[in-house]
């Protein structure tokens, strides 16, 4: 009887183990190594590239949209940050192709390149944004833990592009190109009117920007894996 | 006239301006919506605002702004197409429409703004629904009631899923034909799916629309696909699946016999305790502890009457018989080693033993015994219940055969053994013993006292029952009956030897003597040696005090007092006359009417009983 009983527990524990371990495999998107570290000519094949951009672009995307939400919900209401909000964004400054035409004469390695210098233009916001709202008056969790999630997501995108750049046009190194975001003081303001507004916008400007990474991933892949016939 | 003219146009202009002013929140101009179906134009649409028949005075317009480069337009543009879309609508083509660009727009009417909207057009993105429905039929179940089938269908035309510009997801809803409730399945992001399960005999309608991946919101559905499927087969089942009830309850009372079972079996023995109690041994009844208590003579005979050796009569007679004193704890007499000794010690410890053990069960058959009942009660000596008038007659009658064995024996520990005894007598005053277990033993004493009476040593001082008179001031304690004296003094030696005994008595620790005693030791001697005898005693640490002792003093003093003490038996109780002095107390003998028979007692106690009968 004894063994049996142990037999039992020792199996529901491996269970729960492998349950375990396959819910942390499936959190962490598009983690599955399928180069080991160290490898010298492992080759991850483009599409498979791709893929994994793909689905951590949407993933940010969904993620920023459902903390602006919120934000949106709890601190803005009433606020008319709408009306003035139609505000600039520092990733403006960036020429990126407004509508699918455009998007279409582009280059892809220009496109590809632009990708990478808005991703790395959002790595320095969004380290401060979540510093800043931790320090928020009854932080958020549901904020907080997006913003946390955000952050790293985006520098695994940000390695994820630099590695397909690698592939589609390896040698060519432009230089790092970002534009700066100057937002900070105006996040750390002692007026609460002011701060809110800055997350407001912040949040807004990070939502429009995961979604046009997210549309330049799907037309390149679009483009590049299957030749425009997805 | 003009007055009245005047009038008119004011009530008709006030009436006018009242219903309109009613009606102002309806009237106005609102959007309602602007949408993009494919991420490439999109379209505003608005309310009107105008009741029927009634048109506003100015018409509506829509200005748009939109920021480029990160500056602001200054100017407003107005809307570039008011036909495409519809009535009320303003359609924005892709040359007009940028992505990611923040639109404003205001509604104006008569040159005033009525409505006011800012927002990015990748935000109003609600596709169109899909089109070109169709099913197919997968298979059909072995029963021939169900049926799966595949729905296909095709994106909406406008929107550019080919080169990935936009990605649909799509949500399917179904129901049977007559069914008001649609059922809706997961969203999936190809453009078929199966649906699973439909009955044969019904119609089916389906639906499908569309949504951004990223957004929230849904487009509208699209046309309803009817779904008929083939007919049964007229060999398929009739009956549809129904619950198993039958096989269910035979199941269920199939386990719970099994139950029944096992808990039979597990518990076989309560079982069969519960069913067949088993047969109580008859009890062999004892005496019961409560009628001792209540001192009900009457039951413990009945009682006692099953043993063979019991008297009745003879009990009846002699109600004062003569209690042999047991010394319980003298381990030094067993040291002697003669059989006698050790076979009356031995009972004697017997007895005490089962006499404490009938305490407490009456209904234990192998402890009784009818032999070692009656010595139980040799060790029930105490002067409680029976006084001991008989007592010192019996003593002079037995002298001869204590003297007999008490030559063989050693008699000098008889004072040796006085201090000791005066231990067991003070232990067992404390015991209650109870009385009618005395008054029946003191038959049996009868028997075997001289048996008893032939061991001296065995003499014991056991005062069951003793009266607390007085607290004298030196802190001793005045006990009431005076017993016969407790220090051992052999019955034999007492007339030879009273005096000396007198003293060696008085001078020891021991104060417990019955007057007869005292009286001898004080008639025989001078009256002021017995004084100075008495004198020392009292000079010693006499723990107890007997009102006798104090009597005998008094009585020195007062010879008329001593006279009426000695013709007279000085009850047990005798109630304080006068106190003379620190030691000396005069007794009011005449005080207690003194009760024919029972309370001839010159030492002894008297029974509660027969105190309540003395005293009224």
């Amino acid at each position: 009887m004894d063994n049996k009983g142990w037999s039992l527990k020792a199996g529901s524990l491996l269970l729960l183990l492998l349950l375990v371990s396959d819910l942390l495999l499936c959190q962490s998107v598009a983690s599955l190594p399928i180069c080991p570290s160290g490898a010298v000519n492992c080759q991850v094949s483009l599409r498979d590239l791709f893929d994994r951009a793909v689905i951590l672009s949407h993933y940010i995307h969904n993620l920023s949209s459902e903390m602006f939400n919120e934000f949106d919900k709890r601190y803005a209401q009433g606020r008319g940050f709408i009306t003035k909000a139609i505000n600039s964004c520092h990733t403006s400054s960036l020429s990126t192709p407004e509508d699918k035409e455009q998007a279409q004469q582009i280059h892809h390695e220009d496109l590809l390149n632009l990708i990478l210098r808005v991703l790395r233009s959002w790595n320095d916001p969004l380290y401060h944004l979540v510093t800043e709202v931790r320090g928020m008056q009854e932080a958020p969790d549901a904020i907080l833990s997006r913003a946390i999630e955000i952050e790293e997501q985006n520098r695994r995108l940000l390695e994820g592009m630099e590695k397909i750049v690698g592939q589609v046009h390896p040698g060519i190194r432009e230089n790092e190109v970002y534009s700066v975001w100057s937002g900070l003081p105006s996040l750390q303001m002692a007026d609460e009117d002011t701060r809110l507004f800055a997350f407001y916008n912040l949040l807004h400007c990070l939502r429009r920007d995961s979604h046009k990474i997210d549309n330049y991933l799907k037309l390149l892949k679009c483009r590049i894996v299957y030749d425009s016939n997805c | 006239m003009d007055l009245w003219q005047l009038l008119l146009t004011l009530a008709v202009a006030g009436s006018g301006s009242a219903f309109s002013g009613s009606e102002d929140s309806s009237e106005k101009p609102k959007f309602t919506k602007c949408r993009s179906p494919e991420l490439e134009t999109f379209s505003c649409h608005w309310t009107d605002g105008v009741r029927h028949g009634l048109k506003n005075a100015g018409s509506v317009q829509l200005f748009y702004i939109r920021r480029s480069t990160q500056e602001w337009t200054q100017e407003w543009k107005e809307c570039p197409d008011y036909v495409s879309a519809g009535e009320n609508s303003c359609y924005f083509n892709s040359s007009y429409t940028s992505i990611w660009i923040p639109y404003c727009i205001k509604l104006t009417s008569n040159g005033g703004t009525v409505d006011q909207k800012c927002f990015s057009v990748e935000e109003i993105v609600q596709p169109d629904p899909p089109i070109g429905l169709n099913w197919t039929l997968l298979n059909i179940s072995l029963t021939g009631i169900h049926a799966d089938i595949q729905v296909r269908w095709e994106p909406p035309p406008n929107a550019d899923v080919q080169k990935g510009w936009i990605v649909l997801k799509y949500e399917l809803q179904y129901k049977e034909v007559n069914e008001s409730q649609w059922k809706m399945m997961d969203p999936v992001l190809s453009t078929s799916v199966p649906v699973y399960s439909l009955r044969l005999d019904k119609e089916y309608e389906v639906r499908v629309r569309s949504r951004q991946r990223n957004s929230e919101k849904y487009g509208e559905f699209s046309e309803v696909l009817y779904v008929t499927l083939p007919q049964m087969s007229p060999f398929a089942c009739e009956e549809d699946f129904q619950f198993p009830w039958f096989l269910i309850i035979i199941f269920g009372i199939f386990g719970l016999t099994m139950i029944l079972f096992l808990f039979i079996f597990s518990k076989q023995q309560r079982i069969k305790m519960l069913i067949l109690p088993p047969v109580p041994v008859p009890k062999i009844k004892g005496i019961d502890p409560d009628l001792l208590k209540e001192g009900k003579l009457e039951e413990v005979n009945t009682i006692l009457a099953i043993h063979d050796n019991y008297k009745p009569e003879f009990y009846n007679d002699d109600s004062w018989v003569e209690f042999i004193e047991l010394d319980i704890d003298d381990l030094d007499e067993k040291t002697e080693g003669s059989d006698t000794d050790r076979l009356l010690s031995n009972d004697h410890e017997k007895s005490l033993n089962i006499l404490g053990a009938k305490d407490d069960d009456s209904g234990r058959t192998s402890c009784y015994e009818p032999d070692i009942l009656e010595t139980d009660f040799n060790a029930s000596d105490v002067c409680d219940g029976t006084s001991e008038v008989a007592q010192p007659q019996r003593l002079k009658g037995e002298v001869d055969l204590l003297c007999l064995d008490q030559k063989n024996q050693n008699n000098s520990p008889s004072t040796d053994t006085t201090p000791t005894t005066q231990q067991p007598s003070i232990i067992l005053a404390k015991e209650n013993k109870p009385r009618p277990l005395l008054i029946s033993g003191t038959e049996s004493t009868q028997q075997a006292a001289h048996t008893q009476l032939s061991n001296p040593s065995s003499l014991a001082n056991i005062d069951f029952y003793a009266q607390v008179s007085d607290i004298t001031p030196a802190g001793s304690v005045v006990l009431s009956p005076g017993q016969k004296n407790k220090a051992g003094i052999s019955p034999c030696d007492m007339p030879p030897e009273v005096a000396s005994l007198c003293q060696a008595n008085f001078i020891m620790d021991n104060a417990y003597f019955c007057e007869a005693d005292a009286k001898k030791c004080i008639t025989v001697a001078p009256h002021v040696e017995a004084e100075s005898r008495v004198e020392p005693s009292f000079n010693q640490e006499d723990i107890y005090i007997t009102t006798e002792s104090l009597t005998t003093t008094a009585g020195q003093s007062g010879t008329t007092e001593r006279a009426v003490s000695s013709e007279m038996p000085v009850p047990d109780y005798t109630s304080i006359h006068i106190i003379q002095s620190p030691r000396g107390l005069v007794l009011n003998a005449t005080a207690l009417p003194l009760p024919d028979k029972e309370f001839l007692s010159s030492c002894g106690y008297v029974s509660t009983d027969q105190l309540n009968k003395i005293m009224p």
